[in-house]
């Protein structure tokens, strides 16, 4: 049934939903259509019939089987299974997973496997035909067959080679950057558009930009630069970046990640200068190079976006691509002309290599984002393929779309001048990974999810009456459509298309402007960054103020909640109606941008003047020159003065910050140069985390645990935790002090005040959801429950005052925060650990580009941590940036120390039981029957723990050396270990306090009495009996425009599950169900869990 | 209507020396290069031919034609004006008929029992309008080379009708324009040096006023407006104007000889003798 949905005729039964289809069938219907599309799809020969397939099966094995399974079925997955999955051998993984499935039965684990297989199957499926699709285009193919240099077939033009006043001439390019005026819903995904090309279409508008306040007027933001040099090597140069390199091998023109030179690397690959064809051939770029430009000759490129912050949504960095291919093209004799605008056949030639350019960049915009090579406003199209285009019979659309530039007799001159004078754009400063959200959406629209298909069809819907609005000049119309788009078609394709930051800004432009506010719009994959609003023309220069004020204003609010990677921005803007254009500067004119002298002259300066070539001396007195007469060279003599003489290291005042913070949050010095020196010995690190290799790992059987998911709760447990909270005997302890490396890569910032979906009508942080859930739990037992936060250096001071702001969500109950009472400073990796982590340890292979530049980055990272000194303290950063907080385990032992148990002790002396639990498990509330059988048990410590799916990895409950206990992914001998392990640690625990306090040799008296020299000495006795992990964490580092990078860095931490190694505590295990006990630890993962019912479970158990 | 004018060009910047170069025929003759190229013209049934030079060379032209002096004309090129303007200083000397035209700086060297002039002539008299020798050519030469596109003429073989003509053109732009089905991938097809160009071409040229002008954009206009032909040639030609050319056309006749195996063992010596 399902395969005939994907190879119908009839547009009704072929878009019919999958959901819909699924609705009512049994498992085994279900598995049956499973067997049936999986053979479908090893036979047909159509790509998207394939993909579609692919795509039902991902999402029958993630949505729909595991709802219909018995709680039992919980199943293990084959390690090697998991091993071909990491090694992107899928057909592989995907043949291991089924024959389990056969032998074994269906099963959640198993579903959870397969469904992980089948969704990156489809999508390295669709990367696949891209790729094959970019490298058959026509002027694109001999690029690939290129070989050795002797065959090179093209050569610099002769304008470019003739000295004039001994100086070769440059060769500049500027180009526009793009905004996309409807939001195409998305669809410029090339999957997308070749799927479904009459719905691939956008609105795209070339724009010159200045930072409003910064800059004098717009211009195009884009600049590339070409010349020919004395020296047979690759000069590339990247202003905006400071990066400088001179390359002398061919091997490392295809380095992308060694430094930040990939992009000028890329395009020099991709406009067929040192062609792909020829990587790894082991020949001489000096060969090369003599071949194209004549012997001793070479080539220097230079980039600039003029400062243009990165993540504008305004595709800076494929224009800039765009622009750095036109200019290559140009001086190759690849266009006709060499100066000027381009003809439309080379501009779609432009938009090849440039897709060309991504893809070996591991990189991949969309379709449009080239639009700056084409001049003024432009309708761009999904194209259907023919007979002879090279996706003839394998998808429906072309991978290249067409364009049509509107003349002024569609699109008049007013009408232009009346969309500059109404429209804002704006960078909102957000730092986001759109790659999660493209992924869904071309799952959504395969799959022909009703609500997300109907949303795409309204987008196109809404694309018309646009460009209607545009064609009339009705400014005011267009606001309303962009922003019944944003509401509309967008959310309900991508909910996470907006945030809270965004509904801020939108409602505070609105109560200020009132009825002249006349629309917002959002650029790009998720709105935060680039943003446009619309106003009436006469306030637009209030506007322009006001909304960098009330952008500056949110960012303050919620920088320490959301990710930020920069302060907004405002930009004037103007529409070009050139495209990308080239002129030709020689002799005195050949000049470069001042700040590229500043950069590289500093170089040439500190060569003895004997040992300058000619061509370099008058460079020198071309500079000298300029700095006289060119107003542009003005500042330059001060500029190049500061590159050659640095600030001195004293100065950097970040030091002494660092070292207040470490005293300030209980630094202790004496722990932390133990462990520097254990890590240099070899003592310590990643592979001494884990347990002896003769250690013996069994799964626990039926006796360890109680099942939860299977055996309802007995009255009498349920009666026992009801009375306990009408009492007050439960208070609840969420651990909100990490940095929640992995929801925003190591940004540093709260996860816990992160208002990160959607429930109950409006975005809710974690904090909210947690108090919701006590809130509820306590208005049905008839008192309030405490709920506690445990917070850390990074988190205190946001949290804290965020919960003023928002009057602790008037919380009936008592809330207090627990401020930690430990912290570790970061320190640079050690060779031997980043290799382990990435040599030894499973790793997820990526794409073939994406695994080049990996590794490309990684060997780099190697060589920052030995030229940075390994195990040396990290403080090349922000203060904050240069701590970590030292593990879960403390953070409960921090109440006792901080004195917040006792507060809460003389607030409820009643008080008997916690429940702890991380921040993102947002399932875990008090339940009574939990609660009950806790209380009824012996347990000092209940564990819950759920039923193990593929991405539940990091450990699990397991028999070690006989002793039923959580193991920590860390210490895991071998790495199949894990998957014999059928439940992994959901991390919530209900804790016996008196129990507890005893195991640490303590009483409530203690606690009230505050005896700190004895507490601490307690703390540190049992913090002794429990291992200490080195483990590597991602840190971001902001620079420049909204640049980022993320560096490994070496911490360590102490667990809280390790607890159940102590004999001197009986800990018990609990099986919950999913719902209850999963993480959510990505935002990758939010959609999902909207989709499989977890958001509404959530709602459910929430009280606002 | 069968050709029975011939013109070569001979005054290129730099090149009309080449010429005048001395080379050892197969069958052992020593001749200059121009005279190897009137031999093959008057043996394929030419009646005249004209040699367009630069100014003060006709003596050594003279000289250097030997016996065929007689049926031969010289024009001169005052200016270095491009190739197109050479071909166009022989307008007068074609009148209203179709032309042969050559390189004065190729020789060629046949893989057939028919010389390559012969194979050509025996193809352009059976049709009408232009047409071009042209040879199936690996990407890496298109930087030297006139470059045609078009479609294989049905049931013939290597006959192809000209829709585009390129001069030296990139590899990029030769993907999208000049791609000849039934080629090998990176191979296109290259003007061998042997045109026949009828009255319009010189039209065409007349009417042009770039600067240098160029023989290839006049043979695309031709392509657009009339049938022009393009017709594969089995042999080898020696451009003697590159680097060690002259070489390599001395060993290719030379290797195609009676000498053959004196110059194969030579060779070897001075590999051995050589590093």
């Amino acid at each position: 049934m399902l395969v005939s949905i994907i190879t119908a005729d009839d547009p009704a039964l072929r878009d019919r939903s999958l959901a819909e289809a699924c609705a009512g069938l049994d498992p085994t219907t279900l598995l049956a259509e499973c067997q049936e599309l999986d053979a479908f799809r090893r036979s047909s020969g159509n790509l998207y019939h394939r993909v579609r397939a692919i795509f039902f099966l991902q999402a029958i094995y993630r949505f729909h089987l595991p709802d219909k399974l018995s709680a039992e079925d919980t199943g293990s997955i084959p390690f090697t299974g998991y091993e071909d999955l990491l090694g992107r051998r899928f057909e592989e993984a995907i043949d291991t997973f089924l024959a389990k499935q056969t032998k074994e039965g269906p099963s959640d684990a198993i579903s959870s496997s397969l469904a992980a297989a089948y969704h990156q199957l489809a999508f390295q499926t669709l990367a696949d035909q891209v790729r094959k699709s970019v490298r058959t285009v026509r002027g694109n193919q001999w690029m690939f067959r290129m070989g050795h240099p002797a065959d090179h077939p093209l050569r610099i033009r002769p304008e470019l080679l003739s000295l004039t006043d001994n100086l070769f001439p440059v060769l500049c390019e500027r180009t526009p950057v793009r905004m996309d005026l409807t939001h195409s819903a998305w669809s410029d995904i090339f999957f997308l558009g070749m799927d479904f090309p009459q719905g691939a279409r956008v609105i795209n508008v070339s724009v010159d930009l200045a930072v409003h306040g910064r800059d004098d007027s717009p211009k195009p933001p884009v600049e590339a630069y070409f010349r020919i040099i004395d020296q047979p090597t690759l000069r590339l140069t990247s202003i905006d970046l400071k990066a400088s390199a001179e390359i002398s091998a061919l091997a490392e023109v295809f380095d992308f990640a060694k430094d930040y030179l990939g992009l000028l690397k890329a395009a020099l690959i991709a406009s067929g200068i040192v062609p792909p064809g020829i990587e790894g051939s082991g020949k001489s770029l000096a060969d090369l190079l003599a071949q194209i430009a004549g012997p001793g000759r070479g080539i220097e490129i230079v980039s600039s976006v003029n400062d243009i912050p990165k993540g504008s949504r305004l595709a800076v960095s494929t224009n800039l691509l765009a622009a750095l291919i036109s200019t290559c093209m140009r001086a190759t004799g690849q266009t006709q002309s060499l100066t000027g605008e381009l003809t439309e056949s080379e501009r779609r030639l432009v938009l090849a290599r440039a897709i060309l350019g991504e893809w070996i960049g591991g990189s991949g915009g969309g379709w449009q984002d080239s639009g700056g090579v084409w001049p003024g406003i432009k309708l761009i199209e999904g194209e259907v393929a023919g007979e002879t285009d090279p996706e003839y019979g394998v998808s429906r659309g072309r991978l290249m779309p067409k364009h049509h530039v509107f003349g002024d007799e569609e699109i008049s001159t007013e009408a232009r001048q009346a969309l500059t004078d109404s429209l804002i754009l704006v960078h909102g400063g957000m730092a986001q990974n759109v790659g999660p959200i493209l992924e869904m959406v071309t799952e959504k629209y395969l799959l022909r999810s009703k609500a997300e298909w109907q949303g795409r069809q309204d987008a196109l819907n809404l694309l018309e009456q646009i460009l209607n609005a545009l064609r009339a000049g009705d400014i005011h119309t267009l606001g309303k459509l962009t922003t019944k788009n944003f509401r509309g078609p967008l959310q309900t394709i991508i909910p996470w298309a907006t945030n809270h930051f965004t509904e801020t800004l939108i409602a505070r432009v609105s109560e200020k402007f009132g009825d002249d506010f006349w629309g917002f719009w959002m650029l790009g994959g998720m709105s935060g960054g680039g943003m446009g609003f619309i106003v009436e023309p006469s306030r637009k220069a209030e506007a322009l103020e006001a909304i960098h004020e009330i952008m500056i204003r949110t960012k303050r609010e919620l920088e320490n909640a959301l990710p930020f990677a920069m302060d907004p921005v405002v930009y004037d803007f103007g529409i070009n109606p050139h495209g990308t254009f080239g002129d030709l500067r020689e002799g005195a004119d050949a000049v470069l941008p001042p700040s590229y002298y500043h950069l590289t002259l500093g170089q040439t300066l500190r060569t003895p003047p004997a040992d300058l070539s000619p061509i370099a001396r008058t460079e020198l007195d071309q500079f000298a020159s300029a700095c006289r007469t060119n107003p542009a060279f003005e500042s330059s003599v001060q500029a190049l003065f500061d590159t050659l003489i640095p600030r001195a290291a004293g100065e950097e005042d970040g030091d002494s910050s660092l070292q207040e913070l470490l005293t300030e949050h209980g630094f202790d010095k004496a722990q932390h140069e133990k462990i520097r020196r254990d890590l240099r010995d070899g003592r310590i690190g990643l592979s001494q985390n884990r347990l002896s290799a003769n250690t013996t790992i069994k799964d626990v059987t039926a006796e360890d645990i109680t099942d939860f998911t299977t055996t309802g709760p007995a009255d009498e447990a349920v009666a026992l935790g009801q009375q306990a909270l009408a009492k007050g005997e439960v208070a609840v302890v969420t651990l909100a002090a990490g940095a929640g490396s992995r929801w925003t890569q190591g940004a540093g910032v709260c996860k816990a005040l992160h208002p990160f979906a959607r429930l109950g009508g409006k975005h809710r942080t974690f904090i909210e959801t947690h108090l919701g859930k006590s809130r509820k739990r306590g208005s049905e037992a008839g008192n309030t429950i405490p709920h506690l936060f445990t917070t850390s250096y990074l988190t205190h001071g946001p949290t804290s005052d965020f919960l003023d702001t928002v009057d602790h969500y008037s919380y009936p109950g008592p809330l207090h925060l627990s401020p930690g009472r430990s912290v570790g400073q970061r320190m640079i990796p050690t060779e031997r650990d980043l290799r382990f982590a990435w040599e030894e340890m499973p790793q997820q292979v990526l794409d073939e580009q994406q695994q080049k530049m990996r590794d490309s980055l990684r060997s780099a990272l190697i060589g920052w941590a030995q030229s940075a000194g390994e195990a040396t303290d990290y403080n090349d950063n922000l203060p904050l940036q240069c701590l970590h907080p030292v593990g879960h385990f403390y953070e409960f032992p921090n109440l006792f120390l901080n004195g917040t148990l006792a507060e809460l002790l003389k607030d409820r002396p009643q008080l008997k039981t916690l429940m702890l639990h991380n921040i993102d498990t947002l399932g875990a509330d008090v339940d009574p029957a939990i609660l009950g059988h806790h209380l009824q048990s012996d347990a000092g410590l209940t564990f819950e723990v759920i039923t193990r799916r593929i991405e539940d990895r990091g450990g699990g409950l397991a028999s070690v050396d006989g002793r039923t206990r959580l193991l920590e992914g860390l210490a895991m001998p071998r790495e199949e270990d894990e998957f014999e392990l059928s439940y992994y640690n959901s991390m919530t625990t209900w804790i016996d306090l008196d129990v507890l306090l005893e195991l640490f040799g303590l009483t409530r008296e203690d606690i009230l009495a505050d005896d700190q020299e004895k507490i601490s000495a307690a703390v540190r006795s049992i913090a002794s009996h429990l291992p200490t992990y080195i483990t590597l964490k991602d840190v971001k580092k902001r620079w420049g425009h909204g640049q980022e990078d993320v560096f490994p860095v070496t911490q360590f931490e102490k667990l809280w599950g390790d607890l159940t190694t102590l004999p001197e505590i009986t800990s018990k295990f609990i099986v919950v169900p999913r719902l209850r006990g999963q993480q959510l630890k990505d935002p990758a993962q939010l959609d999902a869990w909207l989709r499989d019912g977890s958001a509404t479970h959530i709602e459910s158990i929430c009280e606002w | 209507m069968k050709i029975k004018k011939a013109v070569i060009t001979a005054a290129g910047p730099g090149q009309h020396h080449l010429p005048l170069q001395t080379l050892v025929s197969p069958n052992g003759d020593t001749k200059t290069a121009i005279a190897f190229l009137l031999d093959e013209i008057f043996a394929s049934g030419m009646e005249s031919a004209a040699i367009v030079i630069a100014p003060n060379c006709e003596r050594d032209f003279s000289n250097a034609v030997g016996e065929h002096l007689p049926k031969v004309t010289f024009i001169e090129q005052s200016d270095p004006l491009g190739y197109g303007h050479a071909v166009l200083c022989a307008r007068e000397f074609a009148g209203a008929d179709r032309i042969l035209l050559m390189l004065g700086d190729h020789l060629y060297l046949t893989q057939s029992d028919e010389s390559c002039l012969g194979q050509f002539l025996a193809v352009a008299n059976q049709v009408e309008g232009s047409i071009s020798a042209v040879q199936p050519t690996h990407e890496s030469k298109l930087p030297i080379y006139g470059t045609v596109g078009g479609q294989r003429v049905s049931g013939s073989n290597g006959l192809y009708e000209v829709s585009t003509v390129l001069e030296k053109p990139t590899p990029t732009v030769a993907e999208q324009e000049l791609i000849i089905p039934g080629l090998r991938s990176g191979n296109y097809l290259c003007f061998f040096g042997m045109h026949v160009i009828n009255p319009a071409v010189m039209e065409h040229l007349a009417e042009s006023d770039s600067t240098p002008l160029l023989l290839s954009p006049s043979l695309n206009a031709t392509a657009q407006n009339e049938n022009y032909l393009a017709c594969e040639i089995e042999g080898i030609r020696f451009n003697i104007g590159e680097p060690h050319g002259l070489l390599r056309a001395q060993l290719g006749m030379a290797l195609a000889g009676e000498s053959r195996d004196e110059v194969m063992a030579s060779i070897i010596e001075l590999i051995a003798m050589t590093r």
